[in-house]
């Protein structure tokens, strides 16, 4: 990036202690992995989905199966990847590695760093939760103050490693019915550890989506916190009381319905000084 | 990137920041503003590229087969994953399907490589046989009534397929523990291939996995001789290997030093393929 012979952003770097200070919001070994972890992920779930066309169903040959479609699924060519079945496969038994390997690092990573604490749920966790909806469904004016993770990112940023090692178990069990045969049978066989596979790949898409979703619709400033790790209070959601679609409100449904609050690039910025309770937020 | 110069939008911009750099600093200069106003530019910059990126890529891998060059990556991946998998086969562990999954039968698909269902013809071709040859001892042709005299092991197995299925059957047939000791296989031998008469069909194992227990040439399924379908007069069945390694329509078995690959382990499929 740029930034490094960027007078203004070094005029504002070298204003650390200020309130404006720009705090590294993840250390690089997140940052790494987190897009390691994005770019393995999608090679996963697209040679996946490509393995799964070869037979889109869960039942055994001559059995039926109470959760699928006796008909099958169609998943459309663009989720696919790999080419063929062999193709498909070939990438799926590389990037796995490459997934847990990564994994492990991260958790790893948190374990030793004490990052986890941000993740694990805590007491209260319900109601922070209930606080939080309740601002995303304009019930509740003022976007809550939760730490450096909601109490919905939390739950999310638990559930996926979780998914995720329920993926790569599942993965294990189908990959090697035979000779990893009591993880298998674990699973209840080879038919339903497949099954868990694939609604393990499902848990992780959704949250994915819904975390890419919020990323554009809430926090787009996370990119560069994900990227360089630069980070400024000032543009939180919470500063900006920011909430999904909120900038798509007539202006005059924004003034009204929360104060200073501004999502989109516009002419002014909110007047901060003035506004009671922003400035002693940290 | 470097086209984004000739770009009117990017002089705009270019002007854009200019001009609110210039008034923020005249109007005394909060450098946050310095900074918001320079980021709100580069925010949409960042989020236009970043979303082109990101839908090119999508097109790009829409039913992609993926980098050229990733050939020779995903070949290294594929012998590793071998290293591992021969690590993890054990003759101990064993394919037991459970007692209530009820048994494939005639749902048991039936495939061959030939464009019509390989059927031994003895007029034509004379009495089948099975050779075993290559680097044993005693290099063997055995008939149907050969295999049937020799030890008879019955085992109810699940199938796997590289599809994604598996199949419950009952086979009957002859260990391959004890063709190899028909035949006398030479110690140094280390695969084994297992050719047919449904064109050219072939592939070739290691021997740990051609000589697992419940690795067998059979000829009888879930009580009945084997029909053209599944392979008659004999085939290969073990569930330590994906369906593709198991060959059907046996014609001759041959121990190897070196592997020779296989019909579609030569197509891009993995050679090792074990379950």
């Amino acid at each position: 990036m740029a930034s490094r012979d960027d007078p203004v952003l070094r005029h504002d770097s070298s204003e650390r202690n200020g309130a404006l200070a720009r705090t590294p919001r993840h250390h690089w070994v997140v940052r790494v992995t987190h897009w390691i972890n994005a770019l393995a992920l999608t090679v996963m779930v697209g040679s996946g989905l490509r393995i799964f066309v070869a037979y889109p169903k869960f039942a055994r040959q001559g059995e039926s199966f109470c959760c699928w479609p006796a008909g099958g699924v169609h998943v459309p060519h663009w989720m696919r990847f790999g080419g063929w079945l062999a193709g498909a496969r070939n990438w799926h038994f590389a990037a796995m590695w490459v997934l847990v390997v990564n994994g492990l690092v991260y958790l790893g990573f948190i374990y030793l760093h004490g990052e986890w604490r941000d993740l694990v749920p805590r007491r209260g966790w319900l109601r922070d939760a209930g606080e939080m909806l309740k601002f995303y469904l304009f019930a509740r004016r003022e976007h809550p103050e939760q730490g450096k993770h909601n109490a919905l990112q939390r739950a999310t940023y638990f559930v996926m490693p979780l998914a995720g090692a329920l993926a790569v178990l599942t993965g294990l069990a189908i990959w090697k019915p035979v000779s990893l045969g009591a993880l298998t049978a674990l699973f209840g066989g080879y038919a339903w550890a497949r099954w868990w596979h694939f609604m393990a790949m499902a848990a992780l898409v959704i949250l994915s989506a819904v975390h890419i979703f919020m990323v554009f619709a809430v926090d787009p400033y996370s990119l560069r916190s994900m990227t360089t790790g630069g980070y400024s209070e000032r543009l939180s959601p919470e500063s900006r009381n920011a909430r999904p679609f909120y900038h798509l409100l007539p202006k005059w449904a924004r003034r009204d319905r929360s104060h200073g609050a501004r999502t989109s690039g516009g002419g002014t910025l909110p007047a901060t000084a003035a506004e009671p309770g922003v400035g002693d937020r940290r | 990137m470097s086209d984004s110069r000739q770009d009117p939008r990017f002089d705009r911009i270019v002007e854009r920041a200019v001009e609110s750099l210039r008034s923020t600093l005249r109007d005394g200069a909060d450098p946050s503003l310095v900074t918001r106003s320079i980021f709100d530019i580069r925010r949409r910059d960042f989020l236009s590229a970043g979303a082109l990126a990101i839908s090119s890529a999508l097109l790009a891998a829409c039913d992609a087969h993926g980098p050229e060059g990733s050939k020779r990556l995903l070949r290294f991946a594929e012998r590793k994953n071998e290293g591992i998998e021969r690590w993890l086969l054990r003759h101990t562990s064993m394919d037991a399907p459970k007692a209530g999954w009820r048994a494939a039968g005639e749902s048991f698909p039936r495939y061959y490589v030939a464009k019509t269902m390989p059927v031994w013809d003895p007029a034509a071709r004379g009495p089948w046989s099975l050779a075993v040859d290559g680097m044993v001892e005693r290099p063997l042709r055995l008939t149907l009534d050969d295999l049937l005299r020799m030890r008879q092991q019955r085992q109810r197995v699940e199938h796997f397929c590289v599809e994604g299925w598996t199949a419950v059957a009952t086979f009957w047939g002859v260990p391959m523990t004890a063709i190899a000791k028909a035949a006398g296989a030479r110690p140094d031998a280390r695969y084994v291939d297992f050719a047919s008469f449904d064109d050219d069909y072939h592939e070739s194992w290691d021997l740990e996995s051609a000589t697992h227990p419940q690795t067998m040439i059979v000829y009888a399924k879930d009580g009945r001789f084997l029909s053209p379908g599944y392979g008659a007069p004999a085939r290969l069945h073990s569930p330590v290997k994906l369906g593709y390694k198991n060959v059907k329509y046996l014609t001759r078995i041959t121990f190897m030093r070196e592997r020779n690959g296989g019909y579609w382990s030569d197509q891009g499929y993995e050679w090792y393929a074990g379950t």
